[in-house]
């Protein structure tokens, strides 16, 4: 039974117009394993999983189940070989509860008078019985619409669990997830996998495999480079497979060297758009060549607080000044001509306009000026200049350059774009919220090193992160907020990262995480 | 007393053809697919309806009574198949679905006069642009239509009314209580949830759209019998739209829209009966046959907020795109 593989993939190859998505690819997977597939964006991991539940078809190559080659032309065949699969976006219906959403397909009946119909008292009770049996609790009568993302998540595995699903894929689960529910979600695959299932975990995260995959094979632009036993396997070594060049993890950071006050925000108080207090009496300070970091979780204010230094937000009390002139009632282009620049945490919405082109979303903070407009008229060729200079400088790369349609960008150079627009402007201050959020490992290290080279070159930065070890590596001062104040402000080197986690949560707990849940979800 | 016997029997009477068509929008709109051609589709029901109905009387000497019940069953025919029509162009063809209800619309009213004229001058050789409808029987029910105020619900009744409240149970146990009701709603908020789980969106989605044209054309021929005792081009005064806009009030769900329908209903026939009782000029009975749209202007205003559409409504769904 020990070298019986439940599922192989063999030689597959996968051609898309102009790219070689995988290329004679083969892994196999023992039955109650964790098996990870790990490689950047674009390394050809969630086509092989597409492929392997039946939404590609393969150029060449075969696949076995349990020893029996097999075609599998759609979801619904890879389901009823008891294939599972949960996407990075999930497909549920938001107006259903729990259980009617797990049921969809398979609905148990009953009949209404003489009629037959869905018994949902049933499916309620089977929902029931199958979360405690994984220990995935969840309300069955719960809408879906109503709930947060990590109880979709759950959702979406009951949904597998409901089919008796054996093989579960897993694509990318953590990319939406703050650290206790990836904690959390982490452990549900550990029980998944102790009680029988296999599980394949599409990963660019190298920590998340250290922690529960007890295989990984390394993907790089389509071609397998890799299979190791994870309990033996170097992280240095395995992220330089991963990117295909020797990487440093560790960052080149000089010491701070700050100048005068830049940022000076006095007992801001600012309410988000239904009138709820996020950010209360919070008072800090940037200077020159310093990084101050606001670490928390998620929900806590600290978006807040960005959107209303950078003016998307009205500030209900409190003070805001840049360079020691206040700006708290200046409306947001004029901020941004005083020396703001913003990198937000919606880099969909906020941040670009994904319908228009790559020339025009560069361009977005100059086009009203000379030389983007003269006497009321873009001057293309001042855009397209402008934007083959940045896209040169910031290495942004995309299928037609500066013609590129932003929305068909990957989400990596999509940021990069942002990041390179916001940086060009040279102001004194940059706000970056979440500026890594999906990246991979190679286009965080870049946007890793912008921030330290913006630093250095004296400009003041306020970073929002909710990932720990980034806020860790990159402040030089900071400052965790909870519940909408600030709790502690210090150097960053006075704080360990298990102390940034106790004020995160409220210092010594005097609210525990679970209270905390409770009351962002309300 | 008879003013409000006489609003309560016009009013039913006119609430029901209405809720009936906009319980087939409903089916189309909770299933994902804008319909805008309730309209287009309750006028082609009423057509077919019509003509069958006079066929069968005239040509092939079939008693009135169940020369009644058939022609429902016609118009049902003649909205369902227009209603093919929208679903093939929206989900098969991926059409825009709003610009898709307005041009069955448009086609509906311009094909069915035509085929009224035609029909007339070459197959019965008289000219003529109108289908005449027998006079519809009504019943009252003999003890339970005697009771004071309560009793006008048992008077003057037409036989589709009763028609119209059995179907009525019969749409709201397939939307919330069947398995095809189940799927077709959850069409409507996330198409790819349905496919995901190995069932066929298209198949459920075209069904839901003939459903929705088999109904108005229910509704349609109701009116057909009610109002005018004809089919003609007069037919076409926008009832369906005011069927759309009660299911919008209603929010999507049965029992909400009947409240609609009877508050256009009510308001329309109380109207009239006043201006009557006044015995004011016609032309105020005119007034009186805005009312329905003016409240819906007035109605607009106070529940739009409230009010969330099925997510997926009008989206052309593409399986490859997530």
């Amino acid at each position: 039974m020990d070298n019986e593989y439940i599922l192989e993939m063999l030689h597959i190859t996968k051609r898309f117009p102009g790219i070689v998505a995988n290329d004679d690819v083969t892994i196999q997977v023992k039955k109650g394993e964790i098996y990870a597939l790990l490689g950047e964006n674009g390394a050809g991991k969630s086509t092989l999983m597409s492929i392997l539940y039946g939404m590609y078809e393969p150029d060449e190559g075969e696949i076995r189940v349990r020893g029996q080659k097999v075609e599998i032309g759609s979801p619904s065949q890879a389901a009823g070989l008891s294939i599972g699969m949960v996407h990075q976006h999930f497909t549920l219906v938001t107006d259903f509860t729990i259980a009617e959403n797990i049921v969809l397909g398979n609905e148990p009946m009953t009949k209404f008078g003489f009629l037959p119909a869905v018994d949902l008292k049933k499916a309620n009770q089977q929902i029931r019985e199958l979360s405690q049996k994984y220990g995935l609790e969840v309300d069955p009568t719960a809408v879906v619409g109503e709930i947060g993302v990590s109880v979709q998540q759950r959702v979406e595995i009951l949904k597998m669990l409901y089919r008796e699903a054996e093989i579960l894929i897993f694509d990318e689960p953590t990319a939406f997830l703050t650290p206790q529910e990836i904690d959390s979600l982490l452990n549900i695959i550990r029980n998944l996998r102790d009680s029988g299932k296999t599980i394949i975990l599409i990963t660019h995260k190298l920590d998340e495999v250290k922690r529960v995959a007890d295989r990984c094979a390394v993907l790089r632009r389509g071609k397998l480079i890799d299979v190791r036993n994870v309990a033996d396997m170097d992280t240095r070594e395995i992220a330089s497979l991963m990117v295909g060049s020797e990487i440093s993890l560790e960052l080149d950071k000089q010491p701070m060297n700050p100048g005068a006050v830049v940022l000076d925000v006095r007992d801001l108080t600012v309410a988000n758009s239904e009138g709820i207090e996020m950010v209360k009496d919070v008072s800090f300070q940037i200077r020159a060549g310093e990084i101050l970091a606001i670490a928390g979780v998620s929900g806590n204010g600290q978006t807040e607080i960005a959107d209303a230094i950078a003016g998307l937000l009205p500030v209900r009390s409190g003070d805001i000044l840049l360079g020691g002139e206040s700006i708290t009632g200046l409306s947001i282009r004029e901020r941004a001509q005083k020396g703001i620049s913003y990198i937000p945490e919606d880099r969909h919405n906020v941040g670009l306009i994904l319908d228009y082109d790559l020339e025009d979303n560069l361009g977005l903070r100059r086009y009203y000026r000379e030389p983007f407009t003269k006497n009321g008229n873009l001057q293309e060729n001042v855009f397209r200049e402008y934007a083959d200079k940045l896209i040169d400088k910031y290495d942004i790369r995309s299928s037609s350059g500066a013609e590129t349609i932003v929305r068909s960008m990957s989400g990596g150079n999509q940021q990069k774009a942002i990041v390179a627009r916001e940086i060009e402007e040279g102001n004194p201050l940059i706000i970056f919220v979440q500026p890594t959020r999906g990246l991979d490992i190679g286009a965080m290290q870049r946007i890793h090193k912008s921030i330290l080279h913006e630093r250095d070159r004296g400009c003041a930065v306020l970073l929002i992160s909710l990932e720990l070890d980034e806020v860790m590596e990159l402040a030089d001062t900071i400052a965790v907020i909870y519940n909408g104040r600030i709790g502690k402000t210090a150097p960053a080197d006075t704080f360990t990262k298990q102390e940034v986690g106790a004020y995160m949560m409220g210092v010594g707990g005097q609210q525990n995480a679970e209270g905390k849940e409770r009351e962002r979800n309300e | 007393m008879t003013l409000i016997n006489n609003t309560i029997i016009d009013g039913m009477a006119f609430m029901l053809p209405l809720l009936i068509m906009a319980i087939g929008g409903i089916f189309s709109e909770r299933s994902g697919i804008t319909n805008l051609a309730v309209e287009g589709l309750s006028g082609m029901g009423a057509f077919t309806g019509a003509l069958a109905a006079y066929i069968m009387t005239t040509c092939l000497g079939i008693s009135s009574g169940p020369a009644y019940y058939l022609s429902f069953l016609f118009a049902a025919l003649g909205g369902m198949l227009l209603g093919l029509l929208h679903a093939f162009l929206c989900i098969d063809g991926k059409a825009n679905q709003v610009i898709c209800g307005v041009v069955i619309n448009i086609l509906a009213q311009s094909v069915t006069i035509f085929l009224v004229k035609t029909i007339n001058r070459e197959i019965f050789g008289k000219p003529s642009d109108k289908i005449d409808l027998g006079v519809s029987a009504r019943y009252t029910v003999p003890g339970l239509s005697k009771i004071p105020v309560l009793g006008a619900f048992f008077t003057k009744i037409y036989p589709f009314e009763v028609m119209i409240i059995i179907l009525t149970l019969i749409a709201s146990y397939v939307l919330y209580k069947s398995r095809f009701g189940m799927h077709l709603r959850a069409c409507g908020d996330n198409p790819h949830a349905v496919d995901a789980a190995g069932l066929d969106v298209a198949g459920i989605r075209r069904r839901a759209v003939m459903i929705s044209g088999a109904l108005s054309g229910i509704g349609g021929m109701a009116f057909a019998y009610s109002i005018s005792a004809k089919f003609s081009a007069s037919y076409f005064v926008g009832y369906g739209y005011l069927a759309i806009a009660a299911l919008i009030f209603g929010n999507w769900t049965i029992l909400p829209t009947l409240r609609a329908c009877v508050i256009f209903g009510f308001a329309r026939s109380a109207g009239y009966q006043i201006v009557q009782k006044l015995g004011y000029p016609s032309s105020y009975q005119d007034l009186i046959m805005i009312l329905p749209y003016v409240l819906t202007l007035v109605l607009l205003i106070f529940w739009s907020g409230k009010n969330r559409s099925p997510r997926a409504l009008g989206e052309i769904y593409d399986k490859a795109k997530r």
